[in-house]
């Protein structure tokens, strides 16, 4: 019984002291982490659809909140003028959640690209919504009908991988009901 | 003193643990594509197996043997984590390079076998001594490993070119058969070379492994060695 209890209390003691160190170090390295993030991981899909701009996007960034969530804003700056924003919205696509960077240029309110950021779809053919030839389809297009062509846009979806391409129009598309609802405040927000 | 530098050395050469040992392959596999790959593993490796041979060695006498393993791999779990917290904040592209064999650390058994055969019978110092030759004898042999495959397939070392113009890379060399490949004739040349020792030293050539097995106290095939 003794050394039952023995075991119970240093197992517990070894956990728990365990728990409490990692935390702490969590707690600590939280914010280096998310910058590390943002500039490996997103940086790519933000530039690729920001335009031409001359100031840090990932050091600008704003947080927007909306409907109870935070979305962080990336802002393309050029001589003081805000010229075109992004933000990450997420589709349900068909291995788990499909993470799109969406642009929108400020002056023309079009879409200035899209870009993915991550996704768990098939390889060779779900991950295909990431090439060229599909997302290019985004660029400069107009905000109202993001559509699939066979849901009566012009989208061309990718063959064979019809429900990646409706989780990213899906995304391309809450992405642009936050933008409708939140641009005054993207306008006030970098001047 | 002495006693410090045996255990310190004895990871370095003796005991070399993916060579001599064959301990912990799934990572000198996995993760040797390139010099600067085996060496980042190695030192997150480093890290962890001098930590958990210090801490087990501080907490031994208070471990209840019955649930010893457990302790083992939650202290090792622990620090695994941090070190895959600090390799995030601070190397983000090594941390992306490695992916998932950093989380596996915690079952690479050099850790738990260094934990169980040497640092849970013997004191903190000498426990440390032992976790810092076997990290660095295995770091320097992920990043030759490492190297070498890097050198074949790519013609380059820790990312600089250093072949001759003309040089026709061996790809497969940097893909998984190029692993097996390279280690397993690593191992052949390493064994030809003890044997080697031994016929001039007038002892009997052997086959197999040429290691001493009663350094590996948790071996369960220690007694047929």
């Amino acid at each position: 019984m003794k050394e039952m209890i023995k075991m119970m209390v240093v197992l517990s003691l070894i956990c728990g002291l365990s728990g409490v160190t990692l935390a702490a170090l969590k707690e600590q390295t939280a914010s280096t982490i998310e910058e590390q993030v943002l500039t490996f991981v997103q940086a790519p899909a933000i530039e690729s659809v920001l335009s031409a701009h001359d100031n840090n996007p990932i050091k600008d960034r704003k947080k927007f909140d909306f409907e109870g969530k935070t979305i962080t804003v990336f802002p393309a700056i050029k001589d003081g003028a805000l010229i075109s924003i992004a933000f990450e919205t997420f589709g349900k696509g068909y291995g788990g959640n499909i993470g799109v960077m969406v642009g929108f240029s400020m002056a023309s309110g079009t879409l200035s690209g899209i870009g993915i950021t991550t996704m768990k779809e098939t390889p060779g053919l779900g991950t295909r919504v990431a090439g060229h030839g599909y997302t290019t389809q985004f660029k400069d297009h107009s905000i109202d009908s993001v559509k699939l062509k066979k849901q009566g846009g012009d989208i061309e979806a990718v063959a064979g991988a019809t429900i990646s391409s409706t989780g990213t129009v899906n995304a391309v598309q809450s992405a642009v009901s936050i933008f409708n609802t939140l641009k005054p405040q993207f306008t006030d927000g970098w001047s | 003193m002495n006693r410090l530098w045996k255990e310190f050395s004895k990871g370095l050469w003796k005991d070399l643990p993916p060579f001599k040992l064959v301990l912990g392959l799934c990572p000198v596999l996995a993760v040797t594509n390139t010099a600067d790959n085996g060496l980042g593993m190695g030192i997150a490796v480093v890290f962890v197996l001098t930590l958990s041979n210090l801490v087990v060695s501080l907490i031994r006498s208070i471990i209840p043997p019955k649930v010893r393993i457990v302790c083992f791999i939650a202290i090792s779990a622990s620090l695994v984590v941090a070190v895959e917290l600090l390799m995030q904040a601070y190397a983000y592209p090594l941390y992306q390079q490695l992916g998932i064999f950093v989380p596996l650390i915690v079952v690479n058994c050099i850790i738990l076998g260094r934990a169980e055969a040497f640092a849970f019978k013997n004191p903190p110092l000498l426990a440390i001594a032992d976790g810092l030759g076997m990290g660095i004898g295995f770091t320097m042999s992920l990043t030759f490993l490492g190297g070498l495959r890097e050198l074949l397939g790519k013609g380059q070392l820790f990312g600089a070119d250093v072949t001759w113009q003309g040089f026709e890379p061996l790809g497969f060399m940097v893909e998984a058969p190029g692993a097996f490949v390279s280690l397993g004739v690593l191992l052949a040349i390493m064994n030809f070379a003890e044997n080697v020792q031994r016929r001039r030293k007038g002892l009997k050539a052997v086959e197999g492994p040429t290691h001493d097995c009663g350094s590996c106290g948790g071996c369960s095939s220690a007694s047929n060695c």
